[in-house]
């Protein structure tokens, strides 16, 4: 395990504080991790009214689970791990019928209705602006778009930076499984993004 | 330098690892109107998706979860005493007879029959082949439940 993706000191004060009974370190713990976890479950869940449920779990899961963490990744990956893996139960569970696709279309209708609003009120500003307001409603739904796996992987890499090293510890898919996932979700967005982009351009 | 443009997936490695790619690729993107245009495409995509918003729950997720931590247990909890117990059972059940009959052992087996151990060994073989086709199924639901065989 290399030191980038292994523990740090902090984690283990952290878990040994856990473990002696002090709940407070426990609410630093679910501080510290609980963007990382919203991102998981936003991506992976698309019911909105079950995320809470499922963030309670999975924090609860983690605490009835901290003696058996071993160190051998960091702790928020650990904690993204069984984030993954709840949310891949509830999936399972619910069997949400999703159209191919991973999207709460009220949602993002709210969302992209203040962007537009936004949008129109930025006549003034510079093109470059209205360029990129523009990109970054055709990319979220076009991101929303993909399977919910992608949305995953993608979120994690380039939004939170993550390695593929901790990807794989997050999802329990092979290295190659995780690299030729991200490069089939690059793809598809950089072509859907483009033809969407062409279309509303035309 | 190359003459054939790169793989797509040669296109993305350059705009994430510069430094990693060879230096034919390299001379060949930086000197091709038509792989900088990819390469451009991108570099916008991957800033973009750096700056997208991130999800955040829209509630204390703290304060729903830390009044629901059981209190600390003193002293050694029951499920550690039971856990403790069924390993010292086990080890009694095995070594026991182990060590009484330890000469007879042996020769237990001395006596039975070829097709029976055949038998035995054949039985065990398919327990495992049904047990890694039933992870195997489960692995290709889970598959099918992420949409792995989504096709835009």
């Amino acid at each position: 395990m290399n030191d980038t993706i292994g523990n740090n000191p902090k984690d283990k004060h952290l878990v040994d504080r856990v473990l002696r009974g002090d709940t407070r370190a426990f609410a630093i713990i679910i501080k510290n991790t609980e963007n990382l976890v919203a991102q998981i479950v936003f991506k992976m869940v698309p019911v909105a009214e079950d995320r809470k449920d499922l963030a309670q779990d999975i924090y609860l899961k983690t605490f009835h689970s901290l003696a058996g963490f071993k160190f051998q990744s960091k702790l928020s990956t650990w904690i993204a791990r069984i984030a993954y893996n709840t949310c891949l139960s509830w999936i399972e569970k619910k069997k949400p019928v999703l159209p191919g696709n991973f999207y709460e279309p009220e949602a993002w209708q709210n969302h992209s209705t203040e962007n537009q609003r936004q949008y129109s009120g930025a006549t003034n500003a510079s093109e470059s602006q209205v360029f990129h307001k523009e990109l970054t409603i055709i990319l979220k739904n076009e991101v929303d778009k993909l399977p919910a796996i992608y949305q995953t992987l993608i979120t994690l890499f380039h939004h939170e930076s993550m390695s593929y090293e901790e990807l794989t510890q997050i999802t329990g898919l092979p290295e190659g499984t995780v690299k030729s996932h991200l490069f089939r979700a690059r793809k598809m967005l950089k072509e859907n993004i483009l033809s969407k982009y062409k279309k509303e351009a035309l | 330098m190359t003459n054939s443009h790169p793989k797509e997936k040669e296109i993305q490695e350059y705009v994430l690892d510069r430094a990693s790619c060879p230096a034919d690729l390299i001379r060949h993107i930086e000197s091709c109107a038509a792989c900088q245009e990819e390469v451009n495409g991108y570099h916008l995509l991957f800033s973009e998706l750096k700056q997208e918003p991130a999800s955040r729950f829209d509630f204390d997720l703290t304060a729903l979860v830390i009044p629901q931590l059981p209190s600390p247990k003193t002293g050694m909890s029951t499920d550690r005493f039971i856990f403790g117990f069924l390993v010292v059972f086990a080890c009694l059940c095995i070594g026991v007879p182990v060590y009484v009959f330890w000469q007879n052992i042996l020769y237990m087996f001395s006596d039975i029959p070829v097709y029976f151990i055949y038998a035995i060994i054949g039985s065990s073989a398919v327990i495992l082949v049904i047990k890694i086709l039933g992870l195997f199924k489960k692995y290709q639901g889970q598959m099918r439940i992420l949409n792995f065989n989504y096709s835009a």
